[in-house]
């Protein structure tokens, strides 16, 4: 400005028909990579695929060793969070104004209906997925040193997931919410010395009700997906940290000596990373760079998921049942759907089936990496080596399922016997 | 990996396509379209003419504050010709809603003026329905979680098939109409005058409650029915009792199709207060009609067996081939019981029997007289002689073919007949007693005096029957037990105050702080204890089986036998504290 002449050959012209590049170059600052090193750089550079490895082992990218379940869950909760948000310039957590927002939702919104078909369904379908992923992981023997944290983060992220999933349940405030939520609270109710506490600090009250419903809404809102993204970074985080995904042990490019780092070197900051996956010299691997083929990978996990959860929206609507009726519970009153195992065994022995086996289960998972040392069959689908594991851990997921189907289909009025056909 | 993702996004897109065509031509916008075509090409004046040009498709709405809850309508967004009168022919949802003087509608200068303007009135107010719906499945409330379909004109796909064809028609309507109009005879509402008219006349006031009209406590409070049911439950009900609750004993009371549709738009339209009403209002009404009397029935000769009918005795009773099978017999009644009994029994039945349930029913008192004196003239068969044969026409029906106590209305009975399985109990009691209860019956219970219409030998029959066919063991002689003919202790208040706290301490497990039989205990208990506070049955118990009964305890069944831990003058005391709860009630 100060010193315009010394730019001659610089005409306005020329400034305003090079802008739109010159934008462009100004925020990705990488043409679209045709080479090795523009490919890394790509990766490296850009805010939001510097997530990413630069390169990362074949094995990662093969569809049937992960089926895809985690990507599915993170593209899930996108869905939910967007959604949601649309969502909630709509909702009033109010007892006397949440139904009728509902049905206006139905009727009056633009695209009312379809958000929240997508928000329902992609929340029974997050519960899903999350559970299968946690399934692939074990079975792959995946939680194994050193991914045992992550393990751990995990089954959190599940927690978190199911609690999300069931604070949310109540906000529609019809029939099916209230009762799902006196079943579900009461079950809390049975936990030993804190149990009864446990449920009024989460009701606000002995009853479901207004207060019930405010906590319901600003933990599924705010608190929980809060805490779920952080969770989720970190287990992002740590699954570079740890090396990237699980792979069999032929696989696994070999790992330096451990403890002695040697002083040929002088390491850069990155340098200081433990672990098989920093490439330091030329180490011969199976890796192939990220971009473009883990995006690939994740845009088709992503279109597809998407394009699912779509077609289930257009095709189904979600449940609105009549208005809440304090006075009238249905019979039977069911939890939602991924507790009504629980709802199940407590029909059994109301603390067994509340607390005790559920308890025990969480605490099994969360300790599964440091009960399970061997460091055979990582990185394979029912290696041979961990038949024990896999054989309790499948017989507690289909036990758990079975309980939830006849706990879904098998029970009538009253909670007795019935057939579905 | 391409092929895949090629076709994914595709249904992406085809899904946002398919959306984005639901959200912008709805349904109600050619309703809309259609209707401002129509309009246009019968419209007279260009300027009306414009104006509908240069109108598009919107949502239409009313939003309605003076009824209750805040209601939005939307209905007008399709029947957006409902005010327009030149519609009048056209096929719904461009139909004009009908004008009407009988609803108020005035006939002003060849132009209809509606009473209940829509802008104050909005439409579910009267028609039920979901206002803020948008589709015909929504708004009309055929979606069967909607508790509040179309009054009359819609039924949901899971009501009962045999009975959606008589829910329908203009009359439900009426429920909502006396939601404001609640005068008693009301033109407009000729159904809901009927059922409430009804609601008297066949007894259901006894048992149900309605806040304002009755006082009922055996049924459930019917204040609400209207906001909680739907007319296919009310209906069911009231026809099949036992269809919702398998232990129902609401009897059937045999309605015709019409008066049961009557009663069912009278209980539609209790929906708690009314718009019309205040709390003061709903309190001044409570004040006279709970005291109401019904109005009464026939006169003349027949006149007592017809009030036997119309008052739907035998929806409960039995009189000869009609049998409601939950109370007692009553070909015999008049015959076996006096009649101050009988008048003092249906002013109110707990007058003489403190537990029944039968309802006081508020029938004038020459109702009563007329249905005393028919009950008093029925030539019933004289029982037979045999015993077995007297045992099944009498005693069955309460103590139970097999005379375990268990007959078709013990159930209802309290306290309840006696088990005579029980050879315990049976086996430790003198005949003189048997003889006695079946002579003079037991005072307090539904147990009537025989002495009347039983010959001696027939009573020592029947005994010896019961004695040998169902006890089948011989009476064992009783041990000469040191017992008072009289109370020895005199019931001063002292003594009255320690037998309280005697019963206290030792009693009130079983017959309760109250002394009526219903402590925690008593219900795992059979026979139930005695509510001692039945006055007609302590004064039937003279001092000396009351000595008996303490201090021996009654065999076969929980009383057990105080001697060792309660002395004589105790024992004393308790008997005149129960008596005196007997003289605090007169």
């Amino acid at each position: 400005m100060s010193t315009p002449t010394q730019v001659p050959d610089r005409t306005a012209l020329t400034t305003l028909r090079e802008l739109p590049s010159n934008v462009w170059n100004s925020i990705f600052r990488n043409p679209l990579p045709s080479t090795d090193l523009e490919r890394s750089s790509t990766s490296f550079t850009n805010f939001f695929l510097h997530i990413h490895p630069v390169k990362v082992h074949k094995n990662t990218l093969r569809p049937v060793y992960t089926l895809g379940l985690g990507l599915i869950s993170l593209f899930l909760f996108l869905i939910l969070v967007v959604t949601g948000v649309l969502l909630m310039f709509y909702y009033v957590p109010s007892t006397t104004q949440a139904y009728d927002r509902m049905l206006d939702l139905r009727g009056t919104v633009a695209f009312g209906i379809f958000l929240r078909n997508m928000h329902r369904w992609s929340a029974h379908g997050m519960v899903a997925i999350v559970f299968l992923h946690m399934c692939r992981v074990f079975l792959t023997g995946a939680y194994k040193k050193p991914r045992e944290f992550n393990w751990v983060l995990g089954v959190i992220l599940l927690l978190v997931t199911l609690f999300l999933s069931f604070t949310g349940y109540l906000l529609p405030w019809d029939q099916l919410a209230f009762w799902a939520i006196t079943v579900g609270t009461s079950i809390a109710g049975y936990a030993p010395l804190i149990g009864k506490q446990m449920q009024f600090v989460l009701l606000g009250d002995t009853t479901v009700g207004q207060e019930a419903l405010l906590r319901f809404y600003v933990l599924h809102v705010a608190v929980l997906p809060a805490l779920l993204v952080l969770l989720i970074a970190v287990h992002f985080w740590r699954i570079r940290k740890d090396g990237g995904l699980s792979r069999p042990e032929k696989a696994a490019a070999p790992a330096p000596e451990a403890g002695v780092v040697k002083l040929k070197k002088i390491y850069g900051l990155q340098g200081f990373v433990r672990g098989p996956f920093t490439k330091v010299g030329n180490v011969p691997d199976d890796s192939v760079y990220s971009w473009p083929n883990l995006l690939m990978a994740e845009l088709f996990v992503f279109v597809l998921t998407v394009s699912l959860i779509l077609v289930v929206s257009l095709a189904f609507n979600a449940p609105l049942e009549q208005p809440v009726n304090v006075m009238h519970p249905p019979n039977p009153a069911k939890a939602p759907w991924y507790f009504l195992g629980l709802q199940e065994l407590v029909s059994y022995s109301a603390f067994w089936g509340g607390i005790g086996i559920p308890g025990l289960m969480v605490a099994m998972l969360f300790l599964a990496p440091y009960i399970d040392r061997t460091t055979h069959g990582v990185g394979r689908w029912f290696a041979k080596e961990r038949l024990l594991a896999n054989t309790i851990f499948l017989t507690l997921v289909i036990l758990n399922v079975i309980f939830i189907i006849i706990g879904t289909f098998f029970r009538g009025p009253n909670w007795t016997f019935v057939s579905p056909f | 990996m391409r092929l895949p993702l090629a076709i994914a996004s595709f249904v992406v897109l085809i899904v946002h396509g398919v959306v984005f065509w639901n959200q912008f031509f709805h349904r109600w916008e050619r309703h809309q379209t259609a209707y401002f075509e129509q309009a246009r090409s019968l419209s007279k004046n260009d300027r009306e003419r414009a104006e509908l040009e240069s109108r598009a498709p919107r949502i239409e709405q009313v939003v309605v504050t003076s009824f209750g809850d805040t209601h939005v309508d939307r209905c007008t967004t399709c029947h957006i010709a409902a005010d327009d009168p030149r519609f009048a022919g056209f096929a719904e949802p461009l139909k004009s809603h009908p004008y009407s003087e009988a609803m108020g509608d005035v006939l002003r200068n060849g132009r209809w003026e509606r009473r209940h303007k829509f802008a104050d009135f909005g439409c579910t107010v009267c028609h039920d329905g979901q206002g803020r719906g948008l589709e015909t499945v929504y708004s009309h409330g055929e979606d069967e979680f909607w508790p509040e379909p179309l009054l009359g004109y819609v039924t949901q796909a899971n009501w009962r098939k045999d009975f959606s064809p008589k829910l329908k028609g203009k009359a439900y309507m009426e429920a909502n109409c006396a939601q404001c109009h609640t005068e008693e005879d009301f033109p407009g509402t000729p159904h809901v005058n009927r059922g409430r008219k009804l609601f008297y006349a066949m007894n259901c006031y006894g048992c149900h409650k309605i806040d304002g009209m009755s006082e009922g406590t055996l049924g459930p409070d019917l204040t609400e029915a209207g906001k909680k049911f739907k007319v296919d439950y009310l209906w069911e009900s009231i026809v099949e009792p036992r269809a919702n609750l398998d232990t129902s004993f609401m009897p059937d009371f045999h309605l015709n199709q019409s008066d049961v549709e009557s009663l069912v738009i009278f209980l539609k339209s209790r929906r708690g207060v009314n718009f019309a009403e205040t709390s003061l209002d709903r309190y001044k009404a409570h004040v006279a009609n709970v005291a109401v009397v019904i109005p009464p029935g026939t006169a003349g000769e027949k006149a007592g067996e017809q009030l036997l009918a119309d008052r739907a005795c035998t929806a409960c009773h039995k009189l000869g081939d009609r049998d409601g099978g939950i109370a007692p017999d009553l070909s015999y009644e008049g015959l076996v019981r006096d009649n101050p009994w009988l008048s003092d029994h249906f002013q109110n039945p707990r007058s003489r029997i403190p537990d029944s349930i039968m309802p006081a029913f508020r029938f004038p008192a020459e109702d009563f007289q007329k249905i005393s004196a028919y009950l008093g003239s029925l030539k019933t068969p004289p029982p037979p002689e045999d015993g077995h044969a007297t045992y099944t026409a009498l005693c069955a029906r309460c103590h139970g073919e097999k005379g375990d106590g268990n007959g078709k209305v013990a159930w209802y009975l309290d306290p309840s007949p006696r088990d005579f399985t029980k050879t315990a109990f049976m086996t430790s009691k003198p005949r003189p007693r048997f003889v006695n209860s079946i002579q003079e019956g037991v005072g307090g219970t539904s147990m009537p005096p025989w002495k009347r219409i039983l010959k001696d030998e027939q009573i020592n029959g029947v005994l010896d029957y019961v004695m040998q066919t169902i006890v089948k063991e011989p009476v064992k002689e009783p041990r000469t037990r040191n017992l008072p003919d009289k109370n020895p202790v005199a019931a001063s208040p002292e003594s009255i105050a320690g037998g309280e706290r005697v019963f206290l301490l030792r009693c009130t497990g079983c017959h309760g702080r109250k002394a009526d039989g219903k402590g925690p205990n008593s219900l795992d208990i059979l026979p139930h204890p005695r509510n001692l506070r039945n006055q007609w049955f302590v004064e039937s118990v003279p001092d000396r089986r009351l000595f008996e009964s303490i201090e021996y305890g009654v065999q076969g069944t929980a009383m057990p036998s105080w001697i060792d831990q309660v002395s004589q003058h105790d024992v004393g005391d308790v008997v005149n504290f129960i008596r005196s709860l007997q003289n605090a009630r007169k």
